[in-house]
C-alpha cells in the first residue's frame, strides 16, 4: 500500500517554490540597492582597467631578488601561525569537547575562547597586534596564531567528539590508566583527522598572511601596498606573479600530504 | 566446587531518574565456568555486565572479582582490580589503523603504567607474550596486519586476545557475536568454551540467542526487568523457561 503523499501536493505545498523564488529575489534586489551597483561604470571603467594592465606588462623581474626575502617571510608568518595555532588548539580542544572535557564550566570557558578566537577576523587580530608589538612579520605571526586557534579549536573538537569510543571504553576495562587510554585509544583514532585539518590551515593561513601585509604586518602585501602607493605597475604584476605561485604551491603541497595520511 | 571468581550479592542500581534497573541480583560464576546471561531487550543484561566490569556503579549489593570487592574501589585501585577482568563487546572496538599485534598489546597497558607508554609507546616486552594470546585466537600469522583490514569474526577474535593479554581470570561477554554471521558466532562461542575449560577462566556472557546459548553455556541464567527469572544448568534447562523470558506482557 502506498502512504499518503497528500501533503507534498497540497495546493499550498505547490505555492512554496514560487513563494521561496520571489523572496529570494526580493533579497537580492535590496543587496544590489544597498552596494549601490553600477552597471555602467564598470563598463567605462574598462578603460582604466586595460590602462592599468598596459602599464602593468611586462612585470618588473629585476625586482625579483628583492621580492623573495619578502616572500619568505610571507610563508614563514604562516607557517609560524599554524605551528603555534595547533599547539594552543589541542588542548583547549580537548577540553572544548563534550566527550573529552573534564567538567561543564571548563567546557564553556574553552568554547568562549575558541568562538572569540574565531569571531574576529585576523586582520583585525593584526591591526591590535600591529599596536602592541609594532610593525614586521611577528604582529602578522601572532594574528595568525590566534586565528588559527579559533578555527582549529572549533573543528578539532568536532572531531574529538565524533571520535570512536570504542577503543576508550574497551581500554578502561583493561584497567589502562588515563593517561595510557589517551594516548593509545585517543591520539591513534584522531590523529589523521586533526593532521589534514592543519595541513588544510597552513595552506589557508599562508593566503591570508598575504593580505595582513596590508596592514603593515610585513611579507609580500607590505610590499604590494607601497608599490600600488608608488604607481609601481610592473612591481605589482611581479608581486601578484609570486603570489599566485606561492598561493598554488601551498595549495597543492598540502593536498598532497593530505592524500598521503589519508 | 571450583572457587568463585565472580560473585555478586543482592546487588541493585536504581538511576537518578528512579527507574531500577537491576534488582537483588545474586550470581557466581567459577573458574572453569561459562555462564550466559539471556533476556530480552531492557532487561538489564548489559547493564549487569557493566557493574562488574566497573563501568556503572551498583546503589545496592556487592560485587566481588577474584574475591576482591569492585564496587567500593576507586581511581587506581579501580584500574588494578578490573586487570583481573576481561571485557568482550558486540564491536571489537579496535584501534583501526594500528596493527594487530599492537592492539593486543594495548592490553597488557595496566602492568606498564611507565612515562614510555603514557607517551603512546608499546611495551616491547611483551610481544611474544602478545603473540601467544594471537595464538590462543588462532591469528598469529595476521600480527602485523593493519586492524581495519580484518573481518567481523577476524577482529572479534583479536579483542578476545587483546583481553586475554591483560592475563585476567574471568571474561565479560557482552553479546560477542550479535553482529557477526552464524559461522563467525559458532566459532567465537567454541573459543570462549575453550578458554572456560582449558585455562580455568570464568567467562559471563551476554546472549540474545537461547540456541546458542543452550549448546556452550555450562549454566544459563534467564534476566527479566532487572530480576533473575531462573539460574539452571543448560543441559536440563526446561524450553518453556526460555520462551517465557521472551513472552510479551499482554497490555
Amino acid at each position: 500500500m502506498k502512504p499518503p503523499v497528500e501533503t507534498l501536493d497540497s495546493a499550498g505545498s505547490r505555492a512554496l517554490p514560487f513563494f521561496g523564488a520571489l523572496a529570494f529575489l526580493v533579497v537580492l534586489a535590496q543587496a544590489s540597492i544597498v552596494v549601490q551597483a553600477r552597471p555602467q561604470d564598470l563598463i567605462t571603467g574598462i578603460h582604466g582597467m586595460a590602462d592599468i594592465l598596459r602599464r602593468a606588462w611586462p612585470p618588473d623581474i629585476a625586482k625579483l631578488p628583492d621580492m623573495l626575502w619578502p616572500a619568505v617571510e610571507t610563508v614563514d608568518i604562516g607557517v609560524f601561525g599554524t605551528a603555534f595555532g595547533v599547539l594552543f588548539a589541542l588542548p583547549l580542544a580537548v577540553l572544548a569537547a563534550r566527550n573529552t572535557t573534564p567538567a561543564r564550566p571548563v567546557y564553556f570557558l574553552a568554547r568562549g575562547v575558541v568562538a572569540f578566537a574565531r569571531a574576529v577576523p585576523d586582520l583585525v587580530w593584526a591591526l591590535v597586534f600591529v599596536t602592541a608589538v609594532g610593525l614586521g612579520p611577528f604582529p602578522g605571526g601572532l594574528a595568525i596564531t590566534v586565528h588559527s586557534v579559533g578555527m582549529l579549536g572549533r573543528l578539532f573538537a568536532e572531531v574529538i567528539e565524533d571520535m570512536d569510543m570504542g577503543p576508550v571504553e574497551a581500554l578502561t576495562t583493561t584497567g589502562a590508566s588515563r593517561v595510557q587510554i589517551f594516548s593509545h585509544a585517543v591520539v591513534p583514532g584522531v590523529l589523521p583527522s586533526l593532521l589534514g585539518i592543519a595541513l588544510y590551515r597552513l595552506d589557508e593561513n599562508i593566503r591570508s598572511s598575504l593580505v595582513l601585509g596590508f596592514v603593515g604586518a610585513g611579507g609580500l602585501g607590505f610590499q604590494l601596498l607601497s608599490a600600488m602607493n608608488l604607481f609601481q605597475y610592473q612591481t605589482v604584476s611581479l608581486l601578484l606573479l609570486i603570489t599566485f605561485v606561492l598561493v598554488m604551491a601551498a595549495e597543492r603541497m598540502s593536498a598532497a600530504l593530505r592524500r598521503y595520511i589519508g | 566446587m571450583a572457587e568463585a571468581l565472580i560473585r555478586t550479592t543482592g546487588v541493585g542500581l536504581r538511576y537518578p531518574t528512579g527507574r531500577l534497573a537491576l534488582e537483588g541480583i545474586d550470581l557466581s560464576v567459577s573458574a572453569g565456568e561459562l555462564v550466559v546471561v539471556l533476556g530480552p531487550n531492557g532487561s538489564g543484561k548489559s547493564t549487569l555486565l557493566r557493574c562488574i566490569a566497573g563501568i556503572l556503579r551498583p546503589t545496592s549489593g556487592k560485587i566481588e572479582v577474584a574475591g576482591q570487592e569492585i564496587s567500593s574501589l576507586v581511581g587506581r585501585s579501580l584500574s588494578n582490580a578490573r586487570m583481573a577482568l576481561g571485557m568482550i563487546f558486540q564491536h571489537p572496538c579496535l584501534v583501526r589503523r594500528r596493527s594487530v599485534l599492537a592492539n593486543v598489546l594495548t592490553g597488557t597497558l595496566g602492568r606498564h603504567r611507565t612515562l614510555a607508554t603514557a607517551l603512546g609507546k608499546l611495551p616491547a616486552s611483551e610481544e611474544s607474550q602478545g603473540l601467544r594470546c594471537l595464538d590462543e585466537v588462532g591469528l598469529r600469522n595476521l600480527a602485523r596486519q593493519r586492524a581495519s583490514t580484518l573481518s567481523g569474526g577476524q577482529a572479534q577474535r583479536v579483542s578476545i586476545a587483546r583481553a586475554l593479554a591483560q592475563r585476567p581470570r574471568a571474561l565479560l561477554a557482552d553479546e560477542p557475536v550479535a553482529s557477526l554471521d552464524p559461522e563467525a558466532a559458532q566459532e567465537i562461542m567454541r573459543l570462549l568454551r575453550r578458554l572456560s575449560r582449558e585455562d580455568g577462566l570464568a567467562v559471563l556472557c551476554v546472549l540474545h540467542q537461547p540456541e546458542i546459548a543452550c549448546c556452550y553455556a555450562d549454566r544459563v541464567v534467564g534476566l527479566r526487568d532487572g530480576r533473575v527469572m531462573f539460574d539452571d544448568q543448560a543441559a536440563n534447562l526446561p524450553s518453556c523457561q526460555v520462551a517465557a523470558l521472551y513472552e510479551r506482557l499482554a497490555a
